[in-house]
């Protein structure tokens, strides 16, 4: 059976959005939701892209060093896939912490909605608003860094 | 004293959560065996996808099909010392010059599959490639490594048969340091053997296709795996003679057993690895899954 990118691309964001549709739930189900869309959904995705990377990538051209070089490696259709199922595992794991960070620090969920979908779309436009919504809540406070004391 | 009763008599300290006893004491015992094991473990999901997704042959087989066959044998063997630990002396567990050890026969495994998954994801073999001067320099290290990493059986073999405080029944420890020391000795000598020629076959087709099912061994010439197989198994091998001989002989029989099963497999090692020279296939009748 040949592989299939276009079929695998579908079922990969298909998978995604399930995600993020249970982090907009996670008022709902805190738990759940963390164990789904921080672990088991953006983990799956990882192990399609290592297996992605495994099969494909000594077959690509190309490398990291300049955007010729990315553009190049974006020719192959599977490496394509590979960097698109990249963006779905990190955006999902950086959407569930961002739904756990609210949680523990009691921002409001209508707050983190707006965030929760600019992550989903733009990634870093996402991380950048809940950042700021956070700081502005601390103003004047000490900062302190998850795991960390300040 | 049975078997068992020498695997429950361990303080239970080392024992957490809601894990199977014997599988905390594997973890208690030998942490890094039993860590690595269940990081290979993992790692079957991504070498499992990605034999699904890539089309590419070698040998006439997929690709991936290699690096699945030996993170299988060597999760199977790191698990298997983590469990035969429990017999090891107390305090070798916990001296520097054991722990040593045991990094370096971890390290030698991850450096192995490092090798053998590289190998197949640049659609290309590991063993037997000297097709690069990389490739041609690296496998004579990979040897080296392969024969460091089974030398924990021959470790585990000796540390077994001096640790009488152990209280295990004579015929099962006969048969835990006679299976692990043939472990050794024989797959240094059949693989030894291997890796002086150009290839694990004699006569016959040099491809996987068509090879015996499950095994992938040639079943139109010598296929020197054979003897590997059951060289590498000899330390599950006679200790399962071992364990059934001692719970149901009486201790001489049981003795007697023991002795008489490590003859029989180390006869079929070298009736397999005789075999595989003369270019016989091993059990030919037995059909392959491609073909």
């Amino acid at each position: 059976m040949q592989f299939d990118p276009d079929a695998a691309f579908q079922i990969a964001s298909a998978i995604a959005a399930s995600g993020w549709i249970l982090l907009l739930a996670s008022p709902l189900m805190p738990i759940w939701s963390q164990r789904l869309s921080g672990q088991a959904i953006p983990l799956l995705l990882a192990a399609g892209y290592c297996a992605l990377v495994l099969a494909y990538w000594s077959r690509g051209e190309g490398g990291f060093d300049s955007l010729d070089n990315v553009a190049a490696l974006f020719r192959s259709r599977e490496l394509l896939l590979a960097g698109w199922v990249h963006y779905l595992a990190f955006d999902l794991f950086v959407g569930a912490w961002e739904a756990r960070t609210a949680r523990r620090e009691a921002i409001a969920f209508v707050l983190v909605i707006p965030c929760l979908i600019l992550t989903f779309l733009f990634g870093p436009v996402g991380l950048l608003l809940f950042s700021a919504i956070r700081f502005a809540r601390r103003s004047g406070k000490a900062i302190e860094v998850e795991g960390m004391k300040p | 004293m049975s078997v068992q009763g020498l695997a429950q008599s361990r303080p239970s300290s080392s024992r957490s959560g809601n894990w199977p006893d014997s599988i905390s004491a594997m973890r208690a015992d030998e942490p890094r065996f039993f860590g690595a094991g269940v990081l290979l473990v993992f790692m079957l999901v991504p070498i499992t996808l990605a034999m699904a997704i890539d089309d590419r042959i070698f040998n006439g087989i997929n690709v991936w099909d290699k690096p699945l066959k030996f993170e299988i044998a060597l999760i199977v063997y790191l698990f298997t010392l983590a469990y035969f630990a429990r017999w090891l002396p107390g305090g070798m567990l916990k001296s520097r010059r054991y722990r040593v050890f045991s990094w370096v026969v971890v390290s030698s495994v991850a450096l192995e599959m490092i090798w053998i998954a590289g190998a197949a994801a640049n659609g290309t073999g590991s063993h037997f490639n000297v097709s690069t001067p990389f490739m041609a320099a690296v496998y004579p290290l990979m040897g080296l490594l392969a024969v460091t990493l089974t030398s924990a059986s021959l470790v585990y073999a000796i540390a077994i048969h001096r640790n009488r405080a152990a209280g295990l029944d004579p015929a099962f420890r006969l048969s835990l340091v006679l299976g692990l020391g043939m472990t050794f000795v024989l797959t240094v000598v059949v693989a030894g053997t291997m890796s002086g020629m150009p290839g694990h076959w004699v006569g016959g087709v040099p491809s996987d296709q068509g090879g015996m099912a499950g095994m992938g061994w040639a079943r139109d010439g010598g296929d020197l795996r054979v003897a590997h197989f059951f060289a590498t198994h000899c330390l599950h091998l006679v200790p399962l003679a071992g364990y059934v001989a001692s719970r149901h002989l009486g201790s001489i029989a049981a003795m007697r057993s023991v002795v008489a099963a490590a003859i029989v497999v180390g006869s079929l090692v070298l009736f397999t690895y005789v075999q595989a020279l003369l270019g016989m296939p091993f059990l030919p009748v037995i059909g392959g899954l491609n073909g």
